[in-house]
């Protein structure tokens, strides 16, 4: 077998546009997901029925189906049935955005839920109204409780980034998978972006495990 | 917007048999993912440091690449280092095992240490190895104390087959895009296609979650 790397070295240009892609849909997923989580939880602990009833399909929707089928029904969906044009990098965000949001809202909620009871009550027998109790006293704790999750969540957005490759989005997988049809040198492309992959992976996964113990909950 | 839902009625043979490749798909790598991540788990828990080390290895990469790369590396790069061929059903359910095998790790790790340090004494002192202790006494409080994550692995072991299309799987994707492409009936497809994914994980999740509230009790001590 001859391995010829020279084919990894010489792109590397090519590899480095698609990690900064990754990072950048990963960034800008998250930093949408995040309000977009939290809005969902406020919906779901909303006091009217319909506006809970709603919330939840959409969350559990999204939880239960497949990225990758979610990120095709943006791509060939909306343009044929609502005449809506996206391109493929706003598709890639949106599809991403709308999963890991409803991921996130399931963890701001249980955040939220896990605040006791008595918290709400001393807040509002101190005179402060609803709003000010959530967002005062019970969403910081709450917040601080989850963070563990939502690095977790990060670390699992990362790695599906990859998946927007199937609509031609030039992140990691998508162009490494391009330059192996291109250059046929099949074992050293893929090796490459798996190592890229990892390189930039592994200190994440190693993060997170630190935020679990650092902000492990002990009651 | 006219809506045209003849073509699923067509073809629903072909999108039976995805379906069921579908779900061969997710209970094979299921299966191997427990089998990986019981053996990982436990050596990881009993195994020593070095082992620990190693398996810890193998749980962080996984947990660090994509299983996009993962699944194209078993299906083209694989064969290719070994001079094997690989099928991409078994690509996919090599891949997806293995994949899910470091959460699943995880997952037991975490049962066989909430399992009090006590028991194993115990067992030990009635005479019995440490295997024996192990299989018979720490690891069956440990699975069903794991159910929820095990359940929801499952549901993600459904989902993630879905990607085994981009490597010509034959499932549900896979045929309702080759379906999707003769049709010129995406929206109609695709949604279809969503709906059936709920269908077949939401139940999952559930019904572990129902199983564990009947099974608890046996595994608290």
């Amino acid at each position: 077998m001859n391995l010829q790397w020279n084919v990894v070295f010489d792109n590397w240009r090519i590899f480095l546009d698609g990690a900064l892609m990754t990072v950048f849909l990963t960034v800008t997923t998250m930093a949408l997901a995040l309000p977009g989580g939290l809005l969902l939880a406020f919906l779901r602990l909303s006091p009217y029925r319909a506006v809970r009833l709603a919330a939840t399909c959409f969350v559990e929707f999204f939880r239960a189906t497949p990225l990758l089928l979610q990120i095709y029904w943006v791509y060939y969906v909306l343009p044929a049935a609502f005449g809506i044009q996206l391109d493929a990098i706003t598709t890639a965000i949106l599809g991403l955005t709308c999963n890991i949001s409803a991921f996130n809202s399931e963890t701001f909620r249980a955040g939220i839920l896990s605040i006791r009871k008595g918290q709400w009550n001393a807040g509002l027998a101190l005179g402060m109204s609803k709003g000010q109790v959530m967002g005062r006293i019970v969403l910081p704790q709450a917040v601080m409780r989850v963070l563990p999750a939502l690095a977790s969540t990060w670390v699992s957005l990362f790695k599906d980034t990859s998946l927007v490759a199937i609509i031609s989005v030039p992140e990691l997988s998508y162009v490494s998978l391009r330059l192996r049809a291109e250059s046929y040198r099949i074992l050293e492309v893929l090796t490459a972006v798996a190592v890229i992959y990892w390189l930039l992976g592994y200190p994440q996964a190693k993060l997170v495990d630190w935020i679990h113990r650092r902000w492990k909950i002990v009651e | 917007m006219d809506m045209n839902f003849q073509p699923l009625f067509d073809s629903w043979f072909f999108l039976l048999k995805a379906l069921g490749t579908t779900i061969l798909l997710s209970v094979l790598s299921m299966l191997l993912g427990f089998v990986v991540g019981v053996v990982v788990g436990t050596l990881r828990t009993y195994g020593g440091r070095l082992v620990n080390a190693l398996l810890g290895f193998y749980v962080d990469t996984m947990r660090a690449i994509p299983l996009l790369v993962v699944l194209v590396w078993m299906f083209f790069a694989f064969p290719i280092l070994f001079g094997v061929r690989v099928d991409s059903m078994t690509a996919a359910v090599v891949a997806l095992g293995l994949h899910l095998g470091a959460y699943v790790g995880e997952a037991i790790r975490a049962g066989l240490t909430s399992v009090r340090r006590g028991q194993m004494n115990a067992a030990l002192a009635l005479g019995m190895s440490r295997v024996q202790a192990i299989r018979t006494i720490i690891l069956p409080q440990a699975l069903i104390r794991m159910l929820p994550p095990l359940g929801s692995l499952f549901t993600i072991a459904i989902k993630d087959s879905a990607i085994a299309s981009v490597i010509a799987v034959p499932e549900l994707l896979r045929q309702s895009q080759t379906l999707a492409g003769q049709t010129f009936r995406p929206f109609e497809i695709y949604t279809s296609a969503m709906f059936v994914y709920f269908l077949l994980c939401y139940p999952v999740a559930r019904g572990t979650d129902a199983l564990y509230r009947r099974l608890a009790h046996l595994g608290s001590s």
